[in-house]
């Protein structure tokens, strides 16, 4: 009865989340034609247009992720794991660990949902800058909505939340369900014994819940750090620099509390074999060389140090980027990649 | 008239030489942090051309060697970091020439203890110097030491920087000497909390004051 309730709960993600989605992503094919239309044309309409665009495609992603949570609360509701006696037994006499039963919650940036948080974050700061800098910076309103449509896109194709909503919690659930019905009590208490590895030390920990989406809201904010610093190199303006550097002071903030609240999980969930790892190493480079954008912007109106500090911050998003797809390139205790 | 004139010139002369060497050490820490950047890019590349010719290769002799070879390439930009760390927060207590000296004293005993015992024991000996340093910075700072100012004013941001400093070089030293500790995470709580107030009081320093007001005012 708990699973029915819950895969209809997960057809109604999928039948009012895709096309919410699906328009988002039309509305972020125009929105994008606009901004390099507006690069090449100059007309102020093109601005107002893409404001209102970006503003209508924020709130339906936004809408989106309303859908996502209440699925993920509808799972917490309704799928329970109870544990066998057996299994709470052998719990209690191996690890001293009191069981009856759990629940999942999943935080709301796992498996196809973090890139859909990612864009979130973003259109939430470009609808900001958008606000706050619509007759200063222009430029930096156009390539936040380019850097936006481009990221919605990419959802939309390789990581849509929409299609089949949380796979792999779903094939746990699946087998969960599987083993009750079957009334195997070896099979129940072997997947009860798994999910509960799952539950208390993936889903449910403080963690899980911190760690990436503050990650992901640095992410969303050094996007902007980035288009200031492009623009800082096209055109000498303040305005440019003291976006970008506001922006870099949030991100960082969040880069550096979020990766240090990973690391004692880290410690605990991996034991020792972790360290100088693919992702760990992409994460330190990152973060040395956020370091650095923010150590060259000290001597900011020093004799070139305006270039070094523009080219530093691109230099910075480009690493970000290129750390963010570690995960899926080069294999590692951090990573989904194979070779 | 004429000398005052010549003091103020002194005075601006050595604000000048104050400013390069501020420049010229912030020039070393960004560039000793971006040669560890690149160090990690290298870290990427050998690990991916690792699992290409043996994905199982971490459980090989090749993963303490790669460790080790990482920890070693990594070395000399942390010693650059730690030392220019130690020229740039306390430079205004002490004289410059004589705080170039004990930097060059602690470099020199720093390269000794890791030719006798090894990189571990001159890892440990300059982080335990950073921290007393860094320490005694913090606590000048925090008793408003009217001989202390930074780069940037603000007693918020004298606090939060001097806090964000001790608290990497808490950090590294937890990390580099403390690891089979038990009190290896509770010491790595404590550097969180360094490093978040640290960072969101240099951030943040207006921000701050202002509530700070609005609190006294109620």
């Amino acid at each position: 009865m708990e699973y029915l309730e819950y895969l209809a709960a997960r057809e109604i993600v999928s039948t009012f989340g895709e096309p919410i989605l699906t328009y988002a992503t039309l509305i972020s094919v125009i929105l994008l034609l606009l901004s390099l239309y507006y690069l090449v044309k100059r007309e102020e309409r093109l601005i107002e247009y893409s404001i209102k665009l970006l503003q209508v495609n924020t709130i339906l992603i936004a809408l989106g992720f309303v859908i996502l949570m209440w699925f993920h609360f509808k799972i917490y509701s309704t799928i329970e794991v109870i544990y066998p006696e057996y299994v709470t037994a052998y719990m209690y006499q191996t690890s001293g660990i009191q069981l009856t039963s759990s629940r999942f919650a999943i935080p709301l940036w796992i498996e196809t949902e973090k890139l859909y948080f990612w864009a979130l974050c973003l259109s939430l700061f470009a609808w900001q800058i958008s606000r706050k800098y619509r007759d200063t910076a222009k430029g930096i309103i156009v390539s936040l909505n380019v850097i936006l449509s481009f990221l919605v896109i990419i959802t939309y194709l390789y990581s849509n939340p929409f299609t089949e909503p949380l796979p792999i919690v779903h094939s746990e659930i699946t087998n969960w369900s599987q083993a009750i019905a079957a009334q195997n009590p070896q099979i129940v208490g072997q997947i009860a014994m798994q999910l509960f590895g799952r539950i208390t030390y993936y889903y449910n920990t403080m963690y899980m819940w911190t760690h990436p989406p503050m990650l992901f809201i640095a992410y969303a904010s050094l996007a902007v750090t980035f288009a200031g610093c492009v623009f800082m190199l096209l055109k000498k303006d303040e305005i440019y620099d003291k976006i970008a550097y506001n922006h870099a002071k949030i991100g960082y903030f969040l880069l550096t509390v979020g990766m240090l609240i990973g690391y004692p999980w880290a410690v605990m969930a991996w034991d020792g074999d972790w360290w100088w790892d693919s992702k760990i190493n992409g994460s330190i480079m990152m973060w040395v060389l956020y370091s650095a954008y923010l150590h060259t912007r000290i001597h900011l109106h020093k004799k070139g140090m305006w270039e070094v500090t523009a080219i530093l911050g691109i230099v910075c998003f480009i690493s970000l980027v290129f750390t963010y797809l570690l995960t899926y390139v080069v294999p590692g205790i951090h990573s989904m990649a194979q070779i | 008239m004429s000398s005052t004139n010549s003091s103020s010139k002194i005075n601006l002369s050595s604000n000048f030489n104050l400013k390069n060497y501020d420049y010229y050490l912030i020039l070393a820490t960004s560039f000793a942090l971006l040669l560890i950047g690149i160090v990690c890019v290298f870290g990427v590349w050998y690990t991916y051309d690792l699992y290409t010719t043996n994905p199982d290769w971490q459980s090989t002799i090749q993963y303490p060697e790669y460790i080790s070879m990482m920890n070693l390439y990594v070395y000399p930009f942390i010693l650059v970091l730690l030392l220019s760390l130690g020229l740039c927060i306390p430079k205004r207590i002490v004289p410059r020439t004589e705080l170039i000296k004990a930097t060059g004293i602690i470099l020199l005993l720093t390269l000794i203890a890791s030719f006798i015992g090894g990189i571990e024991l001159g890892m440990s000996f300059i982080l335990l110097m950073s921290i007393a340093v860094q320490a005694v910075v913090f606590v000048l700072t925090i008793m408003k030491s009217g001989s202390l100012t930074f780069e940037r004013e603000g007693h918020l941001i004298q606090i939060g920087s001097s806090l964000l400093h001790l608290g990497t070089v808490l950090f590294i030293f937890d990390f580099a000497s403390m690891r089979d500790s038990v009190y290896h995470i509770p010491i790595f709580w404590v550097v969180t909390l360094l490093i978040g107030i640290g960072t969101f009081m240099s951030f943040y320093p207006s921000e701050i004051s202002k509530l700070g007001r609005k609190i006294a005012l109620h």
